[in-house]
């Protein structure tokens, strides 16, 4: 059991705040760590990259590290990087670099010293936030509340397959696909078969959480010509066991439930705006007032919403 | 009707529901107000009160009911109305996941329509439906009767015991061993009995009653292979 939540905004704006408050209200799903994947203004140039060292005694020498494999793919810090100010043994980074030449050369790379120093997202919009504890300590160690933005995901992780450990918490980037996240509520059973296929492709996963799984297994799907909407489709037909997942990147999130219909996924849409949770108490921390509820609890649902539209 | 009204909002639900309790001691009928769809609101009520929700409420509402009428405005959460032993339970819209499940007695009426599951190990009572029920209903029920106004998702009475699902309208697919049979007068009457006090008979519906096939009964392991459906 664990808690997800999608958020969309019409417009630019504190969608860190909606996030939380979701999560908040699902902790009781799952506090062993909570997580948030925010969108923010996307940039022009350049990355964001959200990162999590392992011993805080070595920042200095990690990010020296980082710098140095990021110099050798043509790219630089463009801000200094700022980390979290917990007394911690690990801690969060926070990093605009300049575009490598290529983002999975560079990441494959920068992934040799990801048992002290992991990269969790990369994109012109995305970071992803997450650590040990319930939505409201996370929140409040890396402030976000103040994070502004147009969409984003949440996730309240009960662990059941794999360490409590804050790398292990969702959401979890499609590495090395910028700008895409995945949040996942249920058990992918036959997790290391796809992912021992996708690793002869190329791909690499760091922990061993089978939602890692799915992020990789939608973007190569789609980096091999399918849309969105067919991958979240074979995913049901493809992937084994109990699941609700959405996913993320820049123009929206998408979504797709397996075929027991076992984990459960209530939103709220209007006027461009969605909200998506696990529980449908979460969705009235956001919009109190009455709503109109639509409950996807059937088999093999997929949908996908984008800015202002909506296409379930 | 006057109604005692308690709050429900941002308070802690074992609170409310002792405030909820007590005030049945003293009061024949309450309103709760703002439920927000929070979880676990009125379960284990006793014979004789009557609860009305406003709003939607999250998962259990009514759960172990022991004789109460409860009524919920809008929508409920997964599992309303599971293990009830008596009373009457009216949802006034949408039901989510495994609406009474191993309910074993008493009546939950749903005016929309219900997810998945609804009445999954049920061991009695009578489930009605005005709108669709979802897949796999009456999964594994003993006993009593879902009805569906509606019609029914796919797998519809998925492994089913002694408990029956009749449909008036489509249904997508059986489940295993399920088995679809002609209801004979007596028992379409028997149904019109229960649909009568809700103003809900229709002699014009085309009943699908559906029941075991019993194979099921005897299950063999070797023959798993056989009953693999999805």
């Amino acid at each position: 059991m664990c808690g997800i939540a999608g958020r969309i905004l019409g417009k630019t704006g504190d969608v860190g705040t909606d996030l939380v408050d979701l999560m908040d209200a699902q902790a009781h799903r799952g506090s062993d760590s909570t997580g948030f994947a925010v969108y923010g203004p996307p940039r022009e140039s350049g990355f964001v990259v959200r990162a999590m060292g392992f011993n805080r005694a070595m920042l200095g020498q990690d990010l020296d590290d980082f710098h140095h494999i990021l110099k050798e793919h043509g790219a630089d810090f463009l801000e200094n990087p700022t980390w979290d100010a917990s007394t911690d043994k690990h801690y969060s980074v926070r990093m605009v670099i300049s575009e490598p030449l290529s983002v999975a050369r560079w990441i494959h790379e920068a992934d040799t010293i990801c048992t002290r120093f992991e990269v969790q997202s990369v994109g012109k919009s995305l970071e992803i936030i997450k650590d040990d504890g319930d939505a409201a300590t996370v929140a409040e160690k890396h402030h976000v509340r103040g994070m502004i933005g147009t969409h984003g995901l949440g996730h309240a992780r009960l662990a059941t397959e794999s360490a409590v450990r804050p790398n292990a918490s969702h959401p979890f980037w499609a590495r090395p696909f910028p700008d895409v996240a995945i949040v996942h509520n249920g058990q992918i059973t036959d997790y290391y078969n796809w992912c021992q296929r996708l690793e002869r492709q190329g791909y690499r996963f760091l922990t061993q959480n089978d939602s890692e799984l799915i992020a990789v297994w939608v973007s190569d799907q789609i980096s091999k010509g399918l849309t969105l909407q067919e991958a979240l489709s074979l995913s049901i037909k493809q992937i084994d066991g109990v699941f609700t997942y959405m996913i993320a990147d820049l123009n929206g999130i998408g979504f797709a439930k397996d075929r027991f219909a076992m984990k459960p996924l209530a939103t709220i849409q209007q006027d461009g705006a969605f909200c998506a949770a696990t529980e449908e108490q979460a969705l009235r921390r956001v919009y109190p007032q009455k709503m109109k509820i639509i409950n996807y609890d059937g088999p093999s649902i997929t949908g996908i919403w984008g800015h202002g539209e909506q296409a379930a | 009707m006057s109604r005692y009204v308690i709050e429900v909002g941002n308070r802690p639900i074992k609170e409310v529901n002792e405030d909820i309790q007590a005030a049945a001691k003293t009061h024949r009928a309450l309103l709760i107000r703002n439920t927000l769809s929070r979880h676990n609101l009125g379960i284990g009520l006793p014979k004789g009160v009557d609860v009305a929700f406003e709003g939607s409420v999250g998962y259990y509402c009514g759960g172990l009911n022991n004789g109460a009428t409860i009524t919920v405005e809008d929508d409920a959460g997964w599992g309303v109305g599971e293990g009830m032993d008596a009373g009457h339970i009216t949802v006034g819209g949408y039901a989510g996941m495994s609406a009474g499940a191993a309910m074993r007695g008493g009546l939950i009426h749903i005016r929309g329509d219900a997810g998945p599951r609804i009445g999954v190990a049920m061991k009695g009572g009578n489930i009605i439906v005005e709108g669709k029920i979802g897949s796999q209903a009456g999964f594994m029920s003993h006993a009593g009767k879902i009805i569906a106004l509606g019609g029914a998702g796919a797998s519809c009475a998925d492994a089913l015991w002694q408990g029956e699902v009749w449909v008036a309208g489509e249904i997508e697919g059986l489940g295993v061993d399920a088995k679809v049979v002609e209801p004979t007068a007596e028992q379409v009457a028997e149904v019109d009995a229960l649909l009568e006090p809700l103003g809900l008979v229709d002699s014009s519906r085309n009943w699908r009653r559906i029941i075991s096939g019993q194979r099921l009964w005897y299950f063999e392991s070797r023959d798993a292979n056989a009953w693999l459906m999805i």
